[in-house]
């Protein structure tokens, strides 16, 4: 057998050979070292394909992402136009005035209803969240004023949800950053930390999921 | 006041027709090989996924108005649709409600703000998200489980051989008859709720930062347990073997210790909220 002929049935033989094979293995350097940096090869890809290919969800993910930002379409669907504005250009006007009434009115309403100054509130936490020591102006960061900023224009109705969440999760870091200071060597009181870490990480990236309105 | 009562009556029943003849419905079919990954993003409205026969995924789409399409793409082993928000859709307009039969081996991937969100006897993985969705997900098993809410309740019941990850800031989390290698709860000012014998020698871990845990097992489970609470109270009515700690267990706030083998290990903490760990 020469090494030609080797070559050519070498895609074949998979994990056996046969006499012939043998025989030109035993005398033909060249085409041993072939055979076995091929299985080494083969060995490896195994191993790459069992840690490295992504999850499906990966793949998912990513493409409702570009889904989502117009950056792929389906060919096949057609979507109907986007509907025309309700209100039309020439009664825009009544947008302002209408908000401007409302305004008036309830102003008027409140004040009747109380003769007391307004006081602005502030949102209070949730029940059972440990606030002891929190001032509520140092509790929300700019980020987090920056991403009630974008929820609020992406999804108004979840803003009031999504704020009450991050002061929660502020005061379980501000908690567990004071409890792993003070005990340092505490694994449990690490575990706090990065369960507190973990649930903000979740909050941004609920807030943030391009696939959502 | 009956005339009254009539027209109410009729008005009630004009609005109910035009909400119906809002609503349409869509039905897919897809042929998937073995262990599919199916995925469904849906912004409001409902999403249950059971198993079905054969290899074909199945989707029943309930659309409640002309503001929301079902968009969808497939290839062999993997099925994604999603709900298709249009101009000056809301939560009512926007809304959708999916019913999917998908392969007992298939992933899935579940996502929608409002839910509710159902997955039962299946034996692939599962993401489920979901903001203010309350998640269910029943008789499942051999998969990965991760579930994130932001204040949606979970209830995950019968679920064997699993790999469990449940995130929640203000959902109250409760696992029934639940065992597997990981089960790990992070939660904010949520209840957990845990009742099972905290088998497969796995790793349990439940934790709050203000809610309560509570946790019943059996007299014979086996199991090293933690229980601390920073400012709330522990309490146990078992009696443990007394076992070295890195931390000085002090009556009513920790304990430690272990049952028969100490098989699996369980961490019950809490940074404020009580915690009890009880007998069934």
């Amino acid at each position: 057998m020469t090494c030609e002929e080797f070559r050519r049935v070498l895609p074949e033989l998979g994990s056996g050979h046969g006499f012939e094979q043998e025989e030109h293995l035993k005398s033909c350097c060249e085409c041993s070292d072939l055979l076995a940096d091929l299985n080494a090869i083969s060995q490896q890809a195994r191993l790459l394909q069992g840690s490295e290919s992504p999850s499906p969800w990966v793949w998912n993910s990513i493409e409702v992402a570009l889904r989502q930002e117009g950056l792929i379409r389906q060919p096949q669907l057609e979507h109907p136009r986007t509907p025309a504005p309700l209100l039309g250009w020439r009664l825009r006007w009544l947008v302002p005035l209408g908000a401007t009434l409302v305004l008036v009115f309830g102003v008027l309403i409140y004040q009747r209803g109380t003769g007391h100054p307004q006081v602005v509130q502030q949102p209070s936490p949730p029940a059972g969240v440990v606030t002891a020591n929190l001032q509520p102006a140092d509790v929300m960061g700019g980020e987090d004023l920056q991403l009630l900023k974008s929820v609020g224009e992406r999804m108004p109705s979840m803003r009031a949800t999504y704020e009450a969440d991050l002061r929660s999760v502020n005061a379980y870091i501000r908690d567990a950053e004071q409890s792993a200071n003070s005990n340092p060597n505490d694994e449990v009181a690490q575990q706090y930390l990065r369960n507190a870490y973990e649930q903000k990480a979740m909050v941004y990236e609920m807030a943030l999921d391009r696939s959502l309105p | 006041m009956q005339r009254a009562t009539s027209y109410a009556v009729v008005l009630i029943l004009v609005l109910a027709a035009l909400a119906a003849a809002e609503t349409s419905r869509q039905e897919m079919h897809f042929k998937v090989g073995r262990r599919a990954s199916v995925s469904i993003v849906n912004q409001y409205g409902a999403i249950s996924v059971k198993p079905g026969p054969g290899k074909v995924v199945a989707v029943t789409a309930i659309l409640y108005s002309s503001k929301v399409e079902i968009d969808h793409s497939k290839s062999r082993r993997r099925v994604a649709v999603f709900s298709h928000l249009l101009e000056g859709a809301d939560a009512e307009t926007g809304r959708v409600d999916y019913e999917v039969l998908v392969p007992a081996d298939a992933s899935v991937t579940l996502h929608s703000m409002t839910g509710p969100l159902h997955v039962e006897k299946l034996r692939g993985d599962m993401m489920v998200e979901g903001s203010t969705a309350n998640v269910d997900v029943r008789d499942v098993s051999a998969g990965h489980i991760h579930i994130k809410t932001l204040n949606g309740a979970v209830t995950l019941t019968n679920a064997s051989d699993e790999h469990v990850e449940i995130t929640s800031v203000g959902g109250d989390v409760a696992l029934n008859a639940v065992n597997g290698s990981l089960v790990h709860v992070n939660s904010n000012s949520g209840k957990i709720h845990y009742d099972g014998d905290f088998g497969d020698a796995g790793d349990y871990s439940l934790t709050t930062h203000s809610g309560d845990i509570e946790a019943i097992a059996p007299a014979y489970a086996s199991i090293e347990v933690v229980a601390r609470s920073v400012q709330g109270t522990v309490e146990k009515d078992f009696p443990l073997e007394p076992e070295h700690t890195s931390f000085v267990p002090r009556a009513g706030s920790a304990f430690a210790g272990t049952m028969g083998e100490a098989a699996s290990s369980v961490k019950l903490l809490s940074f404020s909220g009580k915690i009890h760990l009880k007998k069934r």
